[in-house]
């Protein structure tokens, strides 16, 4: 993976935590990536260039009006005024490969000098066993601060530790035992068949990334909700205020009119065009 | 009309194994490469535009541009040569790299026709052969069709439209090669066209990728030869607007094409 500057933009070393989207149904992480964007002001400084993502480009998807600044896959902005990072993803990675891809993009974050790594994601709500409404939606959260997930700070806000983190699962110990170059024990893939529904969690990109960076020895966080596929902006919101929350700022701590969340230009087309009303 | 049971999702939706860390990796294939032509030409190629032609219409008005000179093929090796004949022909499962300079200015415009299927997990190492090693452009022309399943808006089959993106070292120049509007916001473009504009972007080349509508037929055929003929004036494109009934049809439509059987050639 290679961190290529934009031209005539400058890095920010002092931006030591980074938030980046995993993958996960109705794209929630990234959809929440894209409102921190917006509403930070964040400015694009350069792009990651990795072989395991596919491939795609697009217009620029912040602005007011459709100025023509190309998108890439994966780009990085910098927000200097709250010292964040944000990474934003548009493409898939490449089938198979997502171990890889973590890989990569931990050996970036650790030589770029980042501290604290948050990364955004979803859950399919048909894997919730105990649907607890009483508090209205819920974010959990995994944290490499104790073994068992558990972080103060998160317990403190509010968060929901996800109990179905087991560090000693079979599935859970072949991610670390990939990413830990001195580990000694050698664990075979699991194949298909053998998977388990508590295997779910593990299988999924957020639980590659929490792996990889954990192994890399930074703070990791992981901040989930569970959504089904639909209309996704709801759960956005509730992962970027909880990310927000846990990096103690408020939207007035944000660049932008009157301090509130900014909606993203590209999210006026994200359902595709209206129905066509001319058949009535 | 597609089985609204069966048809791809959504491009924002996920099958459940695009989301499984644990399944394996594909196997290893041989990475693409080119192969010059006798005698080979110096190395690396320094074009001052480098034309790469991908959707159905470029590649029919690619091959009716007279007195242009094959320097070369890109080679991907799990596609089979069979069926493919001598001579270059629209049916072929090729990628040439022809030069459409004249003798005094010898390989300043170079022009690549992409027939054969590119799968987006091979796109990457395409684009790195064709643009920064072996060729390094000044300027980058792509020509590619507007696909319906990333658009986000409505698509006449009787309308043709056009759009560009180009990176941001096109963007701040005082010319551009391409006077269009720009891709809408919202709507993405994937595949071997996409992954080429990046490499532009990432290397700070000028490039322009030029997307149009339809896939296919004599009025998107027309567009094609006149841009390129606005972008190269000495561009022979006569012949590209005969015989155009023929492309009336579906008949060389690529679609999907890294899908197709490897039964039947």
């Amino acid at each position: 993976m290679e961190f290529v500057v934009e031209e005539g933009k400058l890095v920010n070393e002092d931006c030591s935590t980074l938030v980046l989207p995993a993958l996960s149904i109705g794209n929630v992480g990234q959809l929440a990536v894209d409102l921190l964007v917006s509403s930070t002001g964040a400015e694009r400084v350069g792009y990651l260039d990795d072989p395991n993502l596919l491939p795609c480009v697009g217009n620029d998807a912040y602005g007011p009006l459709p100025c023509g600044e190309i998108a890439l896959p994966l780009e990085v902005y910098e927000s200097s005024s709250i010292a964040t990072t944000l990474a934003q993803q548009r493409s898939p990675v490449a089938k198979g490969m997502m171990i890889k891809f973590a890989e990569n993009i931990a050996n970036f974050a650790a030589s770029s000098g980042k501290k604290h790594i948050i990364v955004l994601s979803s859950l399919d709500f048909q894997r919730l066993h105990n649907l607890d409404m009483s508090r209205g939606p819920q974010v959990y959260y995994l944290s490499n601060a104790e073994s068992d997930g558990r972080d103060d700070h998160c317990e403190r806000l509010g968060f929901g530790r996800l109990h179905e983190y087991d560090s000693e699962g079979r599935c859970w110990k072949y991610l670390s035992s990939v990413f830990e170059k001195n580990s000694v024990e050698e664990l075979a893939l699991p194949s298909e068949d053998e998977l388990e529904d508590i295997d779910y969690y593990p299988s999924l990109p957020f639980a590659a990334l929490f792996s990889a960076f954990k192994a890399r020895g930074l703070k990791m966080t992981c901040l989930l909700c569970y959504c089904s596929e639909g209309d996704n902006i709801p759960e956005a919101f509730l992962l970027a205020e909880a990310s927000s929350k846990l990096m103690g700022l408020t939207p007035d701590k944000f660049h932008g009119e009157g301090g509130k969340w900014q909606i993203p230009y590209s999210w006026k087309s994200m359902y595709g065009a209206p129905p066509d009303m001319s058949m009535f | 009309m597609e089985d609204v049971l069966t048809e791809n999702p959504p491009p924002s939706r996920f099958f459940q194994e695009d989301l499984n860390n644990f399944v394996p990796p594909p196997e290893s294939i041989p990475s693409p490469f080119i192969l010059f032509s006798n005698p080979k030409p110096e190395l690396p190629l320094r074009p001052s535009l480098l034309i790469i032609a991908i959707s159905s219409p470029s590649l029919y008005v690619s091959h009716n541009l007279p007195s242009k000179t094959l320097l070369g093929s890109l080679i991907m090796p799990e596609v089979p040569f069979s069926g493919n004949t001598i001579e270059p022909s629209l049916e072929d499962k090729s990628c040439n790299i022809y030069s459409l300079s004249s003798t005094d200015d010898k390989n300043s415009i170079l022009l690549v026709s992409v027939q054969l299927p590119v799968s987006p997990e091979r796109s990457n190492l395409v684009s790195r052969l064709l643009i920064g090693q072996d060729i390094i452009p000044e300027r980058v022309i792509i020509l590619d069709s507007i696909q319906s399943r990333n658009f986000r808006g409505r698509l006449s089959p009787d309308e043709t439209l056009a759009a560009k993106l180009e990176t941001s070292a096109e963007k701040k120049a005082t010319s551009h090669l391409v006077n269009l509007d720009y891709f809408p916001s919202g709507s993405v473009i994937d595949g071997l066209s996409a992954s080429l504009l990046s490499r532009c972007q990432l290397k700070n080349i000028r490039g322009t990728l030029v997307i149009s509508w339809p896939e296919f037929g004599p009025s998107v055929i027309k567009f094609i030869g006149a841009l390129l003929k606005k972008i190269v004036p000495s561009l022979d494109v006569a012949s590209v607007n005969k015989d155009l009934e023929k492309n009336s049809s579906r008949t060389g439509l690529k679609k999907d094409t890294w899908l197709d059987s490897d039964l039947y050639t």
